[in-house]
């Protein structure tokens, strides 16, 4: 009896052989960025030296990694896509696509996603989960909170650079959505102090790539909003999904382009149904612990 | 002379983000609670914005001409009036709102910031032509560091903020003011061509 062994497509590992050269060259661009450097170790410092110790509630540190990583970190991948900009007359006709190179690109995030775990795990040692900061949510929810303020942001940050880079050719658009993206928290936490059990205020503060969870109560304690902190990160992961879609779609043709569209309806579906199931899980109404 | 050195302005960048920056302290005058974060995010948009006036995709051949910087410069700064103007409005709006904010505090915070742009744009572009993305973010960055990091905040302040607690923000837009001037002064008296041109003899 005799066994037959398909052999990988030739296209596919062609594809593979030329996009981890490809990736590595743009993270190593990546890491060497002093903006995203200046960024790491901003995060790692306030982190690892807990934000001076003095936090009564955990959202008064956790933000800051999300600025950093994620914020920064999404300019850094915003120059990082347009310095290709002025080559694009000669890279375009190299037998790599551009939706190969906008993949290797997007391959960047991985770096900041490793700092942001790092970072989790410097916020556990300075706030173990059974910390008191953190009010009444679960030991699950507590890391899932991290997670959504800390992970995620790292990762999305940059790929939303990467997409930004390829569709806006505005060459200030990073620190206008930094800064419209920080406005936009700030408001809607703002809104949502004054109508904590409110439904529509939850989803306005939900609808945003970062969110915060919890706010110092006037009794001393700690409340927590509503909100479920997993199907957040649900949603978080569905808008890294467009961001990257949205990135490949620059410059796809063919059946790439059909596909890659069809992939952007599901995910757009996707991320309005965990908004949902985020605002809506959860607690029902704010509780302070 | 005036109208085509205007003309070649990036006014596309300087309005839309005059305009953006309207907004963000429209909404800032509309929920009072948020102004102290919502109007500094305005005036570093309003720095972004006065960034991109000396913007010049043609410097290269521009900046060769018998036209001097001094005289470029001068009617460039005409679209300050922009963000100038979108900043008045939004506190023309606060106060109408009923804001308590140190209106005179918040007036020169205002000027210091399109200055800081405009100076640090004047300083860029003795080296490149489009100094307005790099200045810009360099820009937003310095003015928005207080609201970043958190140790920053308790030595600098650069939005004035109702009540008596912390620093105030008048010794450093003053600073900024005098500064932005004399840098203003000597960028443009001492202009050299960038790099990649050859100087003409």
């Amino acid at each position: 009896m005799t066994t037959a062994l398909a052999p990988a497509r030739p296209g596919a590992v062609a594809r593979r052989a030329t996009l981890v050269p490809l990736a590595a060259r743009e993270m190593r661009r990546f890491v060497l960025n002093p903006l995203f450097l200046f960024a790491v170790v901003m995060a790692e410092w306030i982190t690892w030296t807990g934000g001076g110790g003095t936090a009564t509630e955990i959202d008064e540190v956790n933000g800051y990694p999300a600025v950093f990583l994620g914020g920064f970190g999404m300019m850094a991948a915003f120059w990082l896509t347009r310095s290709m900009r002025a080559s694009e007359p000669v890279a375009g006709v190299t037998p790599t696509s551009r939706p190969a190179r906008t993949a290797a690109l997007c391959w960047v995030a991985i770096v900041p996603f490793c700092c942001g775990v790092l970072t989790l795990f410097g916020f556990l040692h300075a706030y173990p989960a059974g910390d008191a900061v953190y009010g009444p949510f679960s030991p699950s929810a507590r890391i899932a909170v991290l997670v959504g303020q800390i992970v995620v942001p790292s990762l999305g940050g940059p790929l939303l650079g990467v997409a930004l880079g390829r569709w806006v050719r505005f060459p200030g658009a990073a620190f206008v959505l930094f800064l419209v993206i920080f406005g936009w928290v700030e408001l809607v936490t703002i809104v949502t102090l004054w109508h904590q059990d409110s439904w529509p205020a939850t989803v306005l503060r939900l609808f945003s790539p970062f969110a915060f969870f919890t706010v110092q109560a006037d009794s001393g304690g700690v409340t927590a909003w509503r909100g479920s902190p997993w199907f957040f990160i649900g949603w978080q992961l569905a808008l890294c999904a467009i961001a990257v879609l949205a990135a490949l779609l620059r410059g796809a043709e063919g059946q790439v382009r059909t596909r890659i569209v069809r992939a952007l309806g599901i995910a757009g579906l996707a991320a309005l149904i965990l908004l949902v199931l985020a605002a809506t899980g959860g607690f029902t109404h704010a509780v302070t612990a | 002379m005036t109208t085509a050195v205007l003309r070649a302005g990036a006014w596309p960048a300087v309005a839309g983000l005059s305009g953006l920056a309207a907004v963000v302290g429209g909404c800032g005058a509309a929920f009072p609670a948020a102004a102290t974060v919502l109007l500094p995010i305005c005036f570093a948009l309003l720095a972004a914005a006065a960034a991109f006036t000396l913007d010049e995709p043609a410097s290269a051949v521009v900046d060769v001409t018998p036209t001097g910087a001094g005289r470029r410069t001068t009617i460039r700064a005409v679209a300050l009036l922009a963000p100038l103007a979108a900043g008045a409005l939004v506190m023309l709006a606060a106060a109408v709102r009923g804001q308590a904010l140190p209106w005179a505090a918040a007036g020169l915070a205002l000027a210091g910031n399109v200055l800081l742009g405009f100076a640090a744009a004047c300083v860029a572009r003795t080296r490149t032509g489009e100094p307005g993305a790099a200045v810009g973010t360099a820009v937003v960055l310095a003015l928005m560091a207080p609201s970043l990091v958190p140790s920053i905040a308790r030595w600098i302040r650069t939005f004035p903020a109702p009540g008596t607690g912390g620093p105030s923000s008048d010794p450093v837009w003053w600073t900024v003011l005098a500064v932005g001037a004399v840098a203003i002064a000597i960028s443009v008296g001492g202009r050299r061509l960038p790099r990649w041109t050859s100087r003409v003899p």
